[in-house]
């Protein structure tokens, strides 16, 4: 024990708990921004797991024009290399701990540091990339065979899903939850019904929603306990020469197929702001001109009171009516 | 019902019970009837201490005013950057969640928007990088994926 007393204190020597807790309150940009560089207990504290659990670089858009031809939209290079950067950091502090994984809607990543990225988050649980026009096909692939314990995915809507689909199911034995940010037809519909009929939960919340592939959706995946289609604009294709109709409500049938699900999430309300939205926008959402992290929302996450409830079509009317509006549903037809 | 701790540098101070179980460590004595004597605190000095149960009885007294909590936290974390360390360590090991949040809060505000350099010379922290970490450290912040 020295003699005297102890002026100097050291920063340096603060315990890892009270740094890491110091370094919780940063988002992602203050993180990476020299914190694990000022020495070297820091910079451990920095690696701290807790820190790293979810990467949310829901914050950050790309500096982007869009263009005519693919892949629609041009990156400013600057933008590119930050995101690299960032990207380059966070694998090295991270560690391989992250979990959960969310871009912004106007982040457009690129194949390559997708791929980097994918290779560096091998415990992934949960991603949120809505978009991917800059992803190639086998960059994806790539990125889920990297995937094993992957459960959650939100994602654009893409043209042509098997390719995915397949690798989905062929790699993510725990995957359970589907999050689709643009139109579902029946094809998609199909190829869910194919490749993932042990999807539990599935959200097409916003959309565009062709009646058939809503039907598919509820007659062929057996395990769905909770679907939402909240605000999705409902296409019905009358046989020729009948042109498309827009479904103003969902019929009893529908609601009869649905009495299975553990929830079934509806809004189809003229006087909603978002139904409104989701009809001007004709079915893809451009999330760019509504409120800061407006996109993220999902009505699931509502899900408290609904667990133990039942639905039955004889009670659609009475019952749901007094539970939805607290947990802020709306019945589609009121 | 009065509490009595003693600080490392052998200062006692008698405390109310409903003050001093702010701090969870002191609660978890109480509880395991462990309190009726002097309390040590051999990792808090007296200057701390003091500083610390004020704002502990302050929190009792202002439990129901908020906005004049407030005011009385942010007045009472401007302090110089030895107390705040001090602050940092006893509400750890004594277990003052609010305490440490709000401490842990006021030096991220100081940390944020200053480069490494800045912040080992605010804190007086010395760069114990290896040159084989510092390389490391300086290819992880290029903008591109290739070295």
């Amino acid at each position: 024990m020295e003699d005297g007393y102890y002026i100097g204190r050291r920063w340096e020597d603060l315990d890892t708990d009270i740094l890491v807790k110091i370094f919780q309150s940063f988002d992602i940009l203050e993180l990476t921004s020299g914190i694990a560089h000022v020495c070297s207990a820091w910079r451990m504290a920095c690696c701290d797991p807790l820190l790293w659990k979810t990467l949310d670089l829901s914050m950050m858009k790309s500096n982007f024009i869009k263009i005519p031809l693919e892949p629609y939209v041009y990156v400013d290079g600057r933008s590119d290399k930050i995101l690299t950067r960032l990207l380059k950091i966070s694998m090295s502090l991270s560690r391989g701990n992250i979990t959960t994984l969310i871009f912004h809607f106007n982040l457009f990543v690129s194949d390559e540091q997708l791929t980097y990225t994918a290779e560096r988050c091998p415990q992934l649980r949960r991603l949120v990339l809505p978009a991917w026009n800059r992803i190639k096909k086998t960059g994806i692939c790539k990125a889920i065979r990297a995937w094993k314990d992957l459960e959650s995915l939100t994602m654009p809507g893409i043209a042509n899903p098997p390719y995915l689909m397949e690798e989905i199911s062929k790699n993510c034995k725990n995957f359970r939850e589907l999050k689709i940010m643009g139109p579902c037809d029946k094809f998609f519909a199909s190829t869910l019904a194919t490749f993932l009929p042990t999807l539990k939960v599935l959200s097409l919340r916003c959309s565009m929603l062709y009646k058939e592939a809503l039907i598919i959706v509820l007659d062929s995946l057996p395990h769905l306990e909770v679907l939402n289609i909240s605000h999705c604009l409902l296409i019905e294709v009358l046989p020729p020469p009948g042109p498309k109709k827009v479904v103003s409500e969902i019929d009893q049938s529908i609601i009869e197929k649905a009495s299975r699900l553990r929830e079934f999430l509806t809004c189809m309300n003229d006087s909603c702001t978002m139904c409104q939205r989701t009809k001007i926008d004709e079915g893809l959402m451009r999330w760019y001109r509504y409120e800061e992290g407006l996109w993220k929302a999902d009505e699931k996450q509502n899900k408290m009171l609904l667990n133990k409830y039942k639905w039955q079509p004889s009670l659609w009317s009475c019952v749901a009516k007094d539970i939805l509006p607290q947990v802020g549903l709306v019945l589609t037809h009121d | 019902m009065a509490l009595e701790l003693k600080s490392s540098d052998n200062k006692i101070f008698e405390v109310e019970e409903l003050v001093a179980v702010q701090s969870e460590t002191i609660k978890s004595l109480v509880e395991d009837g462990c309190a009726d004597n002097v309390i040590p605190l051999p990792n808090v000095d007296s200057k701390t201490l003091e500083l610390v149960l004020d704002w502990c009885k302050n929190h009792v007294d202002m439990k129901l005013d908020e906005e004049k909590l407030k005011e009385y936290e942010d007045k009472f974390i401007e302090v110089d950057q030895a107390v705040l360390y001090d602050l940092l360590l006893a509400a750890n090991y004594l277990n003052i969640k609010d305490l440490l949040n709000r401490a842990c809060q006021k030096v991220a505000d100081m940390l944020k928007g200053k480069t490494p350099e800045q912040i080992r010379e605010t804190l007086n922290i010395v760069n114990d990088f290896s040159p084989e970490e510092e390389e490391e450290i300086r290819k992880e912040n290029l903008w591109a994926f290739e070295e």
